[in-house]
């Protein structure tokens, strides 16, 4: 027989109740962390590193949307981001676009791949892991083999003066607060209910009258919709990239770790992932640049050895009063 | 009016040359328990598969209240109205209790509040709502079966596939489960139920079919399948 989770839904006065004091906490730290990230120029704080940290916990929760509300493990994920860099750069360089309108140009794109590739999700499990990352490889070859006045060759495209390190950065700042609403409407809505479920077993959600085709795709189209935001809001900032870079396996496998290490499945998990394991790779460089990567592994090994469910996952399943709080 | 809630008719299943369901005809009508009994490996639960459109059947047709099902998928036909529990329990293991009740309730237009009522109401009838902030990997087996029954009622079918209610389920919780199938069929819900356990088949069932290697041997009245020499034979051999 299980443990009886307890409740004090019922001795806490009304405005205590659990899901609202989990929706405090959760719109609380979205302020914080956006004011933190906002105020870092006027701070002159090291810019790259408060980017990084933002699009880091951009995809992980966007790969979130996919991986831990559904359980689709795409491993082809850099795709998007790839497509919606190449995508802002053709916008910009050939069609002579403005910037910021290139942006949702590149995020068009992606998700107009998205589309394409959807029937892809009828598969699951490795299968399904493994025809992305061949679909992002496919993606890569056939980007490279475009024509150089579209795609630049193998120099990639250079934004030149169009690239802005400041309003690129700003525009990270959106996207980020774009992919936490997201996050948080998706573990309170129906539709996060639904995709929950579809991960714990398809087949029985499908026989209680869960869309499973439907609810899938939608939880598809979000993630590729915010990673390609973020490749193109990269090339905004960085403002150049090649297909290597772009379409680098290194994007997908970190963005993996990072939701995994905090934890897939709730709105918080991969943003704590994210977070924790980018302060934490900027200390190590800091401290050890030559065993940079080798302790960084060895962190992410123990990680998911001693808290294979994550970091917030864990403390959930080893505390379990406090799902109530955690979006 | 035909009072016929489902009517399976001559449907067939293969899996390459093997025959697990051939040209199986039965029907369940309205406030009936049908049981569906037969040795491991007859084809009952590629029948059930069959009805709920997990499986596609090669031939042959599922009617649900005269409309053909047979094409349908799986979401379509519980919406349409058959629910269904499966032999080894399904719950959504990393949801807790009251979101497991949710799921079949997602469709409808009521609130986030009556949802949240109605799966809490559901929850105490099979007398799990001490637990409803519990994940489902953290009930028992037989706690698992009885969540199962209690997501099939939140969906409120006409007619419930019952897939093995009793396999591993401890008297007291039988119990439970007992008296919620009797209390749905007195609200005219309809079941096709399987199960090995025949002493609660015989019990509960108001029509009898038994199944052996894909076809169906005997049917009838409890009484007189029972007493079929060849039921006995297919059970017990020669």
């Amino acid at each position: 027989m299980a443990n009886v989770v307890t409740s004090s839904a019922s001795s806490a006065g009304h405005w205590l109740r659990p899901d609202i004091v989990r929706q405090l906490i959760w719109y609380l730290l979205i302020v914080v962390l956006v004011f933190w990230c906002i105020t870092a120029p006027s701070r002159d704080a090291n810019l790259s590193l408060y980017f990084s940290f933002m699009m880091w916990i951009t995809l992980a929760s966007s790969l979130n949307f996919i991986a831990g509300f559904a359980g689709y493990m795409p491993f082809g994920f850099v795709a998007f981001y790839g497509l919606g860099a190449y995508g802002t750069g053709i916008a910009v360089k050939v069609l002579g676009l403005p910037i910021w309108l290139g942006v949702p140009c590149g995020a068009a794109l992606g998700v107009a791949f998205a589309l394409l590739v959807a029937p892809s999700l009828r598969l699951a499990g490795i299968y399904f892991a493994i025809v992305s990352l061949s679909l992002a490889i496919i993606c890569q070859r056939v980007v490279a083999l475009l024509p150089e006045w579209l795609t630049g060759g193998s120099l990639g495209i250079n934004l030149g003066v169009v690239a802005d390190r400041e309003h690129g950065y700003y525009a990270m700042v959106l996207v980020l607060v774009g992919v936490l609403v997201t996050a948080s409407w998706l573990a309170r809505s129906r539709l996060g209910k639904a995709l929950k479920a579809i991960r714990d077993d398809v087949e029985a959600a499908d026989a209680m009258g869960i869309d499973v085709a439907r609810s899938r795709l939608k939880a598809w189209l979000l993630a590729a919709l915010f990673a390609s935001l973020v490749g193109g809001v990269d090339a905004w900032f960085t403002g150049a990239f090649d297909t290597q870079t772009a379409f680098d396996v290194l994007v997908t496998a970190k963005t993996v770790i990072y939701a995994m290490a905090g934890g897939l499945g709730t709105a918080l998990g991969p943003v704590v992932g994210a977070g924790v394991l980018v302060w934490v790779d900027d200390q190590i460089w800091r401290a050890f640049p030559v065993l940079n990567n080798f302790l960084l592994g060895l962190l992410i090994v123990v990680l998911i050895l001693f808290a294979p469910r994550g970091i917030v996952g864990s403390l959930m399943q080893r505390f379990p009063r406090l799902r109530r709080y955690v979006m | 009016m035909s009072d016929t809630v489902l009517e399976v008719q001559a449907l067939t299943k293969r899996f390459g040359g093997l025959v697990a369901v051939d040209g199986v005809s039965l029907e369940v009508r309205k406030g009936q328990i049908v049981g569906l009994i037969g040795i491991n490996g007859a084809g009952k639960t590629t029948l059930m598969n069959c009805v709920n459109g997990i499986y596609r059947s090669d031939d042959g047709q599922v009617r649900l209240n005269n409309a053909d099902i047979t094409r349908k998928t799986p979401h379509e036909i519980a919406l349409a109205g058959v629910g269904r529990t499966f032999q080894v329990p399904r719950t959504f293991r990393r949801m807790d209790l009251i979101d497991n009740l949710m799921v079949p309730l997602l469709h409808t237009d009521a609130s986030d509040a009556d949802l949240t009522a109605r799966a809490e109401d559901g929850l105490r009838q099979v007398g799990l709502y001490e637990l409803r902030h519990n994940h489902g990997e953290e009930l028992s087996g037989g706690q698992q079966k009885l969540l199962e029954l209690a997501r099939v009622i939140m969906l409120d079918p006409e007619l419930i596939l019952l897939d093995e209610p009793f396999a591993g389920v401890n008297p007291s919780l039988c119990r439970i489960m007992l008296q919620q199938i009797e209390k749905l069929r007195d609200a005219s819900k309809s079941f096709l139920l399987v199960s090995h356990d025949l002493t609660s088949i015989y019990r509960l069932s108001d029509h009898l079919y038994v199944l052996n290697q894909g076809e169906i041997i005997a049917e009838g009245l409890v009484e007189d399948v029972q007493n079929d020499p060849v039921v006995i034979e297919a059970y017990l051999g020669n």
